[in-house]
């Protein structure tokens, strides 16, 4: 192989690092958009058989959100192997102990079962909060785009910007607003 | 029959058991165990790999279509066009090239799979499709849309 040829293949199978930011995003939506980037099935070259994915950091996986009920309704299983050892864990009582848990076993679950499987989970890289280690923050190249925008809380409103806010009637003086 | 050796002259004499045999260790000849070399075994294995072979073939057409399918969206998606514009662009264009080509130009010829991804933008722009609304009007294809503008 000439020289040149080396680092056409060096560039084309080089691995990219993407952020995605999990704040207000329901992890079970997201994991086609990560499964997509881990595996590789963003870029042309993509073949079942070729380790051609990509990294992905996952930060804030603590602000992650489910929608309904789902925190009480969704359950996940365990079993010890030993008779009686079967457990039931609802996802609000998981995520309390292991904040990066619940997005870990949504990308691994909405994932083939294969022999590949294990190794594409290794290039998952989750963080609680904002907290990424520096030397992993220095490789990040891309910033992969959130599902959901993040809605603005009224707490985030200045007091200007309630003011301006547009009404459509003005309350009478007389009119209490419970507090 | 061709003889190579004086063995196997000798050995064509009398039924024809032995060559109706060897018919099936050769196919069985990369199976691992007893499945190669004892007969009533290796007939059985024999017959379930050529079944297996017999679905695979089906199997294989249907797999490559997903593969090139795969390769295809995502050659467009780098260039921000979604699959079926881009097929609906090309055919629209009377563009003949089959899943095959166009996941092979995605890879060795990213140029010409950009032309093309240009192409059924703005054609998808002209016949005003849905989900066209977002792309950016290419600047280097002239359609007949536009002339009329």
């Amino acid at each position: 192989m000439s020289q040149f040829g080396r680092v056409k293949q060096w560039n084309t199978f080089a691995r990219c690092w993407h952020l995605f930011d999990a704040t207000w995003q329901n992890p079970l939506q997201c994991s086609p958009l990560i499964e997509k980037y881990l595996k590789g099935l963003h870029k042309p070259i993509y073949h079942p058989f070729v380790d051609c994915g990509d990294h992905v950091v996952i930060m804030n996986s603590k602000q992650i959100a489910f929608p309904g009920e789902e925190w009480r309704r969704r359950v996940y299983f365990h079993h010890t192997g030993y008779s009686g050892g079967a457990s039931w864990t609802p996802a609000w009582e998981l995520h309390e102990k292991d904040p990066t848990m619940i997005f870990r076993k949504a990308v691994y679950h909405y994932m083939k079962g294969n022999l590949f499987r294990r190794v594409v989970m290794e290039r998952l890289h989750i963080y609680p909060d904002s907290n990424v280690p520096e030397e992993i923050m220095e490789n990040i190249t891309n910033q992969i785009q959130p599902l959901r925008p993040i809605p603005k809380t009224l707490d985030s409103y200045s007091n200007e910007e309630i003011e301006k806010y547009p009404k459509i009637i003005d309350y009478p003086q007389d009119y209490l607003l419970s507090k | 029959m061709v003889f190579t050796t004086a063995m196997m002259l000798v050995r064509s004499r009398g039924p024809d058991e032995f060559w109706r045999k060897r018919k099936i260790f050769k196919i069985a000849a990369h199976f691992s165990g007893r499945r190669r070399n004892c007969y009533s075994i290796a007939i059985k294995a024999v017959h379930r790999a050529l079944q297996f072979a017999t679905i695979g073939r089906a199997l294989r057409k249907s797999d490559m279509i997903v593969l090139w399918n795969t390769r295809i969206r995502a050659g467009c998606e780098e260039h921000g066009i979604e699959l079926n514009t881009f097929k609906e662009g090309l055919s629209r264009c009377d563009i003949q090239l089959n899943k095959k080509v166009l996941a092979d130009l995605a890879i060795w010829e990213p140029s010409t799979f950009k032309a093309l991804s240009d192409l059924s933008k703005s054609v998808s722009i002209d016949y005003e499709l849905p989900g066209s609304e977002k792309y950016n009007v290419p600047t280097n294809v002239v359609t007949r849309g536009l002339l009329k503008k």
